[in-house]
């Protein structure tokens, strides 16, 4: 198959087309920087539609990685890549067959506790703007489908070299300024990057018309929920690095969060109002259906994945 | 919750609809004939898909068609349900006043256009006449009714809160919407706004006002003739051969259990089951549509074939359980050794018999319900014995139920009389046990002991012949997870339990036992066998020192003890390296730690047994081995002779039956097994399953039988975990960890049902917490399934049973510090 992958500079984006190469498949990465994979790399931005028209010529699937994470961008921003991006993905993907769209469990997230649930609707309206930007994009693509095109929405990934979830707890540990709401005691799921990769290079098998899972979003986590604090402390072992993280009363966490978010002069602010709600509350998912739609599950797993990690930290001292 | 939402009042939108929970397609206006004209009706229906046939449900005042929601919800895919709303009511047309032969007559002409096949009728409240009006005119093969009447039952006068809307019609049910959200307030807060909708404005209200003027309460009212025949045609539904349900909210301030017992005089034929917590709406409280399912399937598929409880039929040789007691009527050695005193075998058969023929002159009759508040002792034998002589059905609940457990027992029970101490009757009375029972006093029955000159023992009064069918007992369970269940034993199971207990156990006539469980003496006269029970407070047997028991040993000469663990636990820790040896020594309520069986043992020298069983069916297992160390589990021994048992799948009790080895729901049948529940319809089918013909008891516990045949106990099925990956059995988690810790270990389920993940609590003192991360490790490593967190704190303990973690409360606690905040 002839995959273009979007985003294929981040961590995930990264490791699906290395899997898919790995698998004999023909990959481009689509991305303004080289994506470092063992892809063929075809440069371009994502808010140019006629680069990604482009790109997707000739292909016969698109996985759509590409998004603005950044946590304080400017509305205008995120809404350009996030949404009119994933419009030109949309245009481009009618020349091919599937479409795989890759969204955030946040843009269903209500400010309370998920337990067990399933890929509720993609309903959020909050103040986050990436939050808000996804969830108008995941229902963009499942609102007016151009190919038979599957949503997943990978839950905190993770994994060796990764600089978005591990890179700022470890620097934030190193210099003793890791919180945790409530002790960290929200029971949260996380998914081993190789895993959320396998996830949705099986989205990608599965994206063929009349199939279970085309036309919906789908949350994918490695079925391992676990403590805040459990997870944290096994990120730092892996890193090697001797913290205790204070902990703080959850309501207190979000009030820092609205202030240091609106406070704070550079792009990325160690701590959001979202971002501490998010971590404050429990949120973990029912995945037999997933998997079983997906026909798959996780190999590899949160252990081995921090075994990993660890030797990562130690290569990488 | 106001008119704004609706742009016409008359009509609710879809928004309405998928707000009150019920599919908008369902709904759809029908011209009904009445009379020469048509009127037009608001129904839900659910279609057509239904093959089992229709169900027609008829709402009452001031209701509409949304009551029977959980109805059309649970039994749209085998039945079509239609609820309706009648004329003037809920979204039907306003279309002037109705008498009751004019509702009638609507219903039967809307059932005759509509239905086609297979017809069932549902009604509650002033539905009922309406429905059971149209009954005698349609071809109707089921009727299910709730909260309601047909008749007014003799001596009860009009129900106070219809006489009070009565008396001021106009003020409360049509001027102000008092009646409308009277009712609404009866039920959950949820359904307020549906249930008030249809009735917001007084020219919308007027049919609630003419319903309650219609309703007829002597001669000469409009509808007291039709009424008349409603009655009639209601008591014809047995004579038809049409099966009825009655489902009864036992907390409804209108239609009180004096009318259930109303209609189950007029249909002896019903079920029942009663919710004992519902009130007047219990369409909306209880979710009665699984029920209703369950039952129309068997009145429609099954082949109605009543099935022995067991294959060992016992009826040939029936020997009442009063039998020994009057056999040993001329010894004058201890039938009966307590702290209340002690009895000869004449004393107990004397005072017995004294009391049996004084219910029979105070004019109780075989099967009359006596609620025995008698504490356990000496007067509890003579009680109990002495109404079964007289042919009638012993009433016990445990007093740990506290008062309004005990009011709940007794009312659902509709006992006849209340039997007890000055003291006990006292307070029944004051807490309104049984408002309507008469209350007997034990020590006037006994009158003057004196017995060789009363000639009450010796005037003959005819006593009743119990057979193997009489019903002798309706025990409540000790209700230590949810609602205290009424299980009913015949004469025939307690005769049946009595001889298996004799020979399981080799209890002789001679040496006695003492028992820590005070319930248990009730078998000493059973059997014929002296019963003892030690010094000290009888209803706190973790007070047993080995000192009272071992006093209570010698001075009786027993050689066999029955023990609770928390006495078991007591004597062990103040033995002191002394021992009273016994022959035999039974634990009873399994699970018992096959440590304190040892320990047991240590100390008695004795066989030490720990039998399975539960109140349904009392024992189930030999209870051998009772202190073999196994990795998972307790071995509670063989099935006694005559007792079958069948693993099943967990949740499928239909299913095939497992191997030996493989572990699922304990399913058990035996001759001295439960009868039923007592108007408990829902609970006895959901817990009786038929299999070979047999009748069996679903344990509600899991576990396997092995290779040699034990029966390994593996815990409570509500205590199962069902992850994604499938059901365990916490004893699974938590037996390992304790052993590796030693500490107190209880593993609960977090998420949903299917879903769930795994919290470990280790106990320790505190508030519930997640545990450091090093014993998060040590115990993650320490278990070969998934845990999601490890957590430390109390672990809530049943005071009833000491040894019981409540795990229920558990795992809310663990939720709620998992959910973070």
């Amino acid at each position: 198959m002839r995959v273009l992958v979007t985003g294929g500079s981040s961590l995930l984006g990264r490791t699906v087309a290395d899997q898919l190469v790995a698998r004999g498949d023909e990959v481009i990465c689509f991305q303004r920087r080289p994506s470092g994979s063992t892809a063929i790399d075809h440069l371009g931005d994502i808010t140019d539609a006629d680069a990604v028209r482009r790109a997707a010529s000739s292909q016969d699937a698109i996985i759509h990685l590409a998004a603005l994470v950044a946590p304080k961008a400017r509305w205008r921003d995120m809404a350009a890549i996030n949404i009119d991006g994933t419009a030109h993905v949309l245009t481009a993907a009618r020349d091919c067959a599937r479409l795989v769209h890759i969204s955030s469990p946040s843009v269903a997230f209500r400010n309370s506790a998920a337990t067990g649930e399933n890929a509720e609707a993609a309903d959020y309206a909050g103040p986050d703007g990436y939050t808000r930007s996804k969830a108008i994009a995941e229902r963009l693509v499942l609102d007016t489908p151009a190919v038979p095109t599957v949503v997943i929405r990978p839950h905190l990934v993770w994994g060796p070299g990764d600089t978005q979830l591990i890179g700022r707890i470890v620097s934030r540990a190193r210099a003793g300024r890791l919180v945790l709401p409530d002790h960290g005691r929200a029971l949260v799921d996380t998914t081993y990057v190789d895993d959320a990769a396998a996830a949705i290079v099986a989205a990608l098998d599965s994206c063929t018309p009349g199939s279970d899972s085309v036309g919906h979003a789908w949350v994918v986590t490695g079925a391992d929920p676990r403590p805040l604090r459990d997870l944290i402390s096994s990120i730092l072992e892996a890193a090697a690095v001797e913290d205790t993280p204070r902990s703080i009363p959850a309501p207190l966490a979000s009030l820092l969060g609205s202030i240091i978010e609106r406070t704070w002069p550079g792009s990325e602010p160690p701590l959001t109002h979202f971002a501490a709600r998010q971590l404050s509350v429990a949120h973990w998912f029912d995945q037999r259906e997933t998997q079983r739609v997906l026909q798959w599950s996780p190999s590899i797993g949160l252990d081995e994945g921090f075994r990993r990690l660890a030797a990562w930290f130690a290569a990488n001292k | 919750m106001h008119l704004r939402r609706h742009n016409n009042p008359d009509t609710p939108t879809a928004a309405d609809w998928n707000r009150w929970g019920i599919d908008p397609t369902w709904h759809r206006m029908v011209k009904v004939p009445s009379g020469a004209s048509t009127v037009s009706w608001s129904i839900l229906d659910t279609g057509g898909s239904g093959t089992a046939g229709t169900i027609v449900c008829v709402h009452g005042n001031p209701t509409w068609g949304y009551i029977w929601r959980d109805l059309l919800c649970e039994l749209g895919d085998r039945w079509r349900v239609i609820a309706v709303d009648q004329t003037g009511m809920g979204w039907s047309e306003r279309a002037g006043k109705r008498l009751l032969v004019q509702r009638i007559d609507e219903l039967v002409a809307f059932c005759a256009q509509e239905v086609s096949g297979p017809l069932v009728l549902a009604a509650h409240d002033w539905g009922g006449p309406v429905a059971m009006g149209a009954a005698a005119q349609l071809d109707v093969r089921a009727v299910v009714l709730t909260n309601t009447a047909v008749a007014k039952p003799e001596g009860v006068r009009v129900p106070p809160l219809i006489a009070l809307a009565r008396s001021a019609i106009n003020l409360t049910c049509e001027r102000t919407s008092l009646f409308v959200k009277g009712t609404a307030r009866m039920t959950d807060r949820q359904h307020r706004n549906a249930l008030e909708a249809p009735y917001r404005t007084a020219a919308r209200r007027s049919a609630v006002a003419d319903f309650v003027a219609d309703i007829p309460v002597r001669a000469g009212d409009p509808s007291y003739e039709t009424l008349k025949t409603v009655t009639e045609s209601f008591g014809a539904l047995e004579g038809r051969g049409i099966p009825v349900l009655l489902l009864w909210g036992g907390r409804d301030p209108v239609f009180h259990d004096r009318f259930l017992a109303d209609l189950l005089a007029r249909a002896p034929h019903a079920d029942v089951h009663r919710f004992g917590d519902a009130a007047h709406l219990i369409a909306l409280d209880e979710p009665i549509g699984p029920i209703v399912g369950r039952w129309l399937d068997q009145q429609f598929t099954s082949d109605q074939v009543q099935v022995p409880a067991a294959s060992m039929l016992i009826a040939d040789s029936f020997t009442p359980i009063t039998t020994a007691i009057i056999h040993r009527r001329h010894e004058t050695t201890s039938a009966y050794v307590g702290p209340d005193g002690t009895r000869t075998w004449q004393q107990l058969h004397d005072n017995a018999l004294r009391i049996a023929h004084r219910l029979v002159t105070a004019g109780v009759q075989p099967g009359d319900r006596i609620a025995m508040l008698v504490p356990p002792g000496a007067q509890l034998l003579e009680a109990a014995f002495g109404a079964w002589l007289a042919g009638a059905v012993i009433v016990v609940a445990d007093s740990a139920l506290g008062p309004t457990g005990l009011r709940h027992a007794f009312r659902s029970a509709e006992v006849n009389y209340l039997l007890g101490t000055p003291r006990t009757i006292l307070a029944a009375k004051a807490l309104r046990f049984a408002p309507d029972a008469s209350a007997l006093s034990l020590g006037r029955l006994l009158g003057a002991i004196n017995l060789h000159s009363d000639q009450s023992v010796h005037t003959p009064v005819e006593l009743p012949t119990l057979t193997n069918e009489s019903l002798a007992a309706v025990v409540h369970t000790s209700g230590a997870t949810g609602t205290a269940k009424p299980v009913r034993y015949t004469h025939g199971a307690l005769a049946a339990q009595r001889d298996v207990v004799r020979t399981a156990f080799e209890l002789d006539d001679q040496h006695g036992f003492v028992s820590s469980f005070a319930p248990f003496i009730l078998l000493g006269p059973a059997l014929g066998v002296p019963c003892v029970l030690p010094e000290g407070d009888i209803l706190s047997p973790a007070e047993l020192d080995f000192d009272t028991f071992a006093e209570a040993c010698r001075r009786s000469g027993a050689d066999v003890a029955w023990l609770s663990p928390a006495s078991a636990r007591t004597i062990v820790r103040t033995a002191n390296g002394r021992r009273m040896p016994l022959r035999l020594v039974m634990l009873a309520g399994a699970p018992i730690p096959a440590q304190l069986a040892e320990q047991i043992r240590e100390v008695t020298a004795a066989d030490v047994r720990a039998p399975y069983g539960m109140t349904e069916l009392m024992p189930l297992t030999d209870g051998r081995g009772a202190a073999a160390q196994l990795p998972v589990g307790t071995s509670t021994g063989r099935p006694l002779p005559g007792a079958t048992v069948v693993i099943t799948p967990f949740g499928r009790p239909d299913a095939a039956a497992l191997p030996a080895g493989e572990w699922g729901e304990i399913l058990a049948n035996a001759s001295w097994m439960r009868a039923g529940y007592d108007r408990r319809w829902g609970t006895d089918s959901d817990s009786t399953i038929k299999r070979d013909s047999l009748r069996f008891h679903r344990s509600g516990d899991v576990g396997l039988l092995d290779h040699q045949g034990n029966l390994i106990q593996l815990g409570r099925s509500q205590h199962v975990i069902t992850t994604a990956s499938g059901p365990l059995p916490c004893v699974v988690i938590e037996q390992p960890l304790a052993d590796l810790f030693g500490r107190g270990v209880a593993a609960v389920g977090i998420g949903p049902s299917g879903a769930q993940v795994i919290a470990v609590v280790l106990e320790a003192a505190g508030d519930l917490r997640l545990a450091d991360i090093v014993l998060t490790t040590r115990v993650r490593a320490g278990t070969e399934t998934a845990v999601a967190a490890v957590l430390e704190g109390p672990l809530p303990v049943d005071i009833r049973h000491q040894s019981k973690v409540r795990r229920d409360l558990l795992a809310i606690e663990a939720t709620k510090l998992l959910e973070g905040r």
